[in-house]
């Protein structure tokens, strides 16, 4: 159960999307989702799509790592399409159930909703699948980094990130042993109602707060001891550069804006 | 009632990665017996200890439990863990409870026990593991020190009474007392009836204890005995990265210095050979 969790998780392959430059794809996932929002009919969802499965067979991924991503998500998605199915009012009658009218108005939305939805998570997701958690909060502090001028801390919300992001596989896994430790003495974690799940959880939750709590403290201090001061005048290891592959990808990303806006314009 | 693994193998799963933990493992538990489990890290013991209670699934061969199939459709997997009891490797950290009297009963109470069977149940198990009942009972468990912490979450696993016990590497981290403390209660539950699978890397505490020896190597089983056929193949084992008790050690260079007395691997037989090896020079 706990191996559903797919945003955070890269997914360590060799390939072209792997290897662009992370301020590339921060900013094309940018692009990307204002793309989404701007797409003026369900056709046009279309070449969205396409340029998603695109991006993802370049990038090696399996589908059903895509589609993993969206299962989070599931019930979210439901009550998107149910509510502007039946709470949409318009012109054209679809069908007549007593008191209940399904317009045509409402199932447009309900179905161009739910697209958006699933283009947005899985387009999301491919970022995180492709970009390690380093190289990607890297990459959000070479482009935050002008806003330092303003005080922004750009250098202190990458490293909270970068440590985020570097204790999710590790929580995952505590969980995991956790979970199994617990059943090992009998816990039920998967049946009973919504109480009684609600309860069983406290089993896992404690021990994995404490074990958090505890790795937090001893993070501090390892950086402590080796003389973490913040981001003032700390050189990389690892310098960005855009290649030609990141050109590609922008040119990429133009082509698709160029598809939507002009039937926009038509 | 006798474990028996049938041609298990189990791969995990990660991304695009497959591992294999356990490749073609066919081996018996008996009944009342104090098996170890012994290989190098990574070696697959950790995986293979939780098929005994089916926390993992086998990816192909079976586990069979009195001759049934653990992980066939219907089978009671929630009972199945009473009957085999795992304590995890670093068994602490799955404590969770206010006191360390709720901690233990968390165990029994899944099982729908009554009340003062609950009851007799911690007290039963406090005893065991040298918990002082009156003294512990109502103290946090995260208030201990790491050996108590220890003793409280086997407590938990042993107030539900298992047939089989299986230790996931119970004395790591421990101090030596805490150590022969917790390996003295293991020998002493084995003694009257309870069947042991122990998992440790330390050769001396697997001398002492064990009736029978499987040693693991990249997920196979590649050497199977009594603990004293095992543990004379000391080239094989150190070929595995794996050492051999100091008593036995012991034993070659007094063999090497012209003194035999036999393959033993417990210190206590050697000072006994060796007592009889010097009152005997006395008298010639
Ligand atoms: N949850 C998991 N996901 C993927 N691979 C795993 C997982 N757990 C274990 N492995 C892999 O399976 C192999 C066997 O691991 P296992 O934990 O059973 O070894 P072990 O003999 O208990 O080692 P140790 O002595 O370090 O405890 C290792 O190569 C390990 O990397
Ligand atoms: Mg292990």
């Amino acid at each position: 159960m706990m191996r559903d969790i797919t945003l955070g998780q890269y997914y360590p392959v060799d390939s072209p999307i792997h290897r662009l430059d992370p301020r590339t794809k921060i900013i094309l996932i940018f692009l990307y989702i204002i793309a989404v929002f701007l797409v003026p009919n369900l056709l046009m969802y279309i070449p969205v799509a396409a340029y998603l499965v695109l991006a993802a067979g370049l990038a090696k991924l399996p589908f059903s790592m895509l589609l993993r991503s969206l299962k989070p998500m599931r019930i979210l998605l439901i009550i998107t399409f149910v509510l502007n199915l039946f709470f949409a009012t318009g012109t054209k009658k679809l069908l007549q159930i007593g008191g209940f009218v399904l317009w045509q108005e409402g199932l447009l939305t309900a179905l161009t909703f739910s697209f958006r939805l699933i283009l947005l998570v899985t387009g999301s997701s491919i970022l995180t699948l492709t970009t390690s958690p380093v190289t990607l909060t890297d990459g959000l502090e070479r482009l935050a980094s002008p806003l330092k001028v303003i005080k922004f801390p750009a250098h202190e919300m990458a490293m909270m990130m970068t440590i985020a992001l570097r204790f999710i596989p590790t929580l995952i896994e505590e969980a995991d042993k956790i979970i199994k430790a617990q059943t090992a003495r009998g816990a039920d974690f998967e049946t009973g109602n919504l109480m009684a799940r609600a309860r069983a959880m406290i089993p896992l939750l404690v021990p994995l707060f404490i074990s958090a709590f505890r790795r937090a403290g001893d993070l501090a201090m390892a950086m402590e001891a080796r003389c973490y001061r913040g981001g003032e005048g700390r050189t990389r290891l690892h310098k960005l550069a855009y290649g030609r592959g990141d050109l590609l990808a922008f040119l990429s990303i133009l082509v698709l804006y160029a598809v939507i806006l002009s039937t926009r314009m038509l | 009632m006798p474990i028996v693994l049938e041609k298990l193998s189990h791969h995990y799963k990660s991304g695009p990665n497959t591992a294999v933990a356990l490749e073609d493992i066919d081996l018996t538990i008996q009944d009342g017996e104090l098996l170890a489990l012994i290989g190098h890290t990574g070696s697959g013991k950790s995986t293979l200890a939780q098929h005994l209670n089916g926390l993992l699934e086998p990816t192909s061969g079976r586990v069979l439990l009195n001759g049934e199939d653990i992980n066939q459709k219907g089978a009671n997997r929630r009972a199945l863990r009473f009957k085999v009891g795992l304590v995890f490797q670093y068994p602490e950290h799955q404590l969770f409870e206010e006191t360390v009297y709720k901690d233990i009963a968390f165990g029994p109470k899944n099982m729908g026990l009554a009340e003062e069977e609950i009851d007799a149940r911690v007290r039963g198990a406090m005893d065991r593991v040298g918990l002082e009942f009156e003294e512990m009972k109502d103290r946090s468990p995260f208030e201990l020190s790491g050996g108590q912490m220890r003793r409280v979450a086997l407590a938990g696993v042993l107030a539900m009474q298992p047939a089989v016990l299986v230790l996931d590497e119970p004395t790591a981290g421990l101090d030596p007392r805490a150590r022969d403390y917790l390996l003295q209660d293991v020998k002493r539950l084995n003694e009257e009836g309870t069947t042991v699978v122990l998992i440790s890397h330390a050769m001396d505490e697997v001398a002492r204890l064990a009736t029978r020896v499987a040693v693991l190597a990249h997920g196979k089983l590649v050497m199977e005995g009594p603990t004293a056929e095992i543990f004379v193949q000391q080239e094989r084992l150190a070929q595995m990265g794996l050492d051999v008790p100091e008593a036995f050690k012991l034993a070659l260079r007094l063999q090497q210095e012209g003194l035999n007395l036999g393959n033993h691997y417990r210190l206590s037989d050697i000072a006994d050979g060796l007592a009889a090896a010097i009152k005997g020079g006395d008298t010639a």
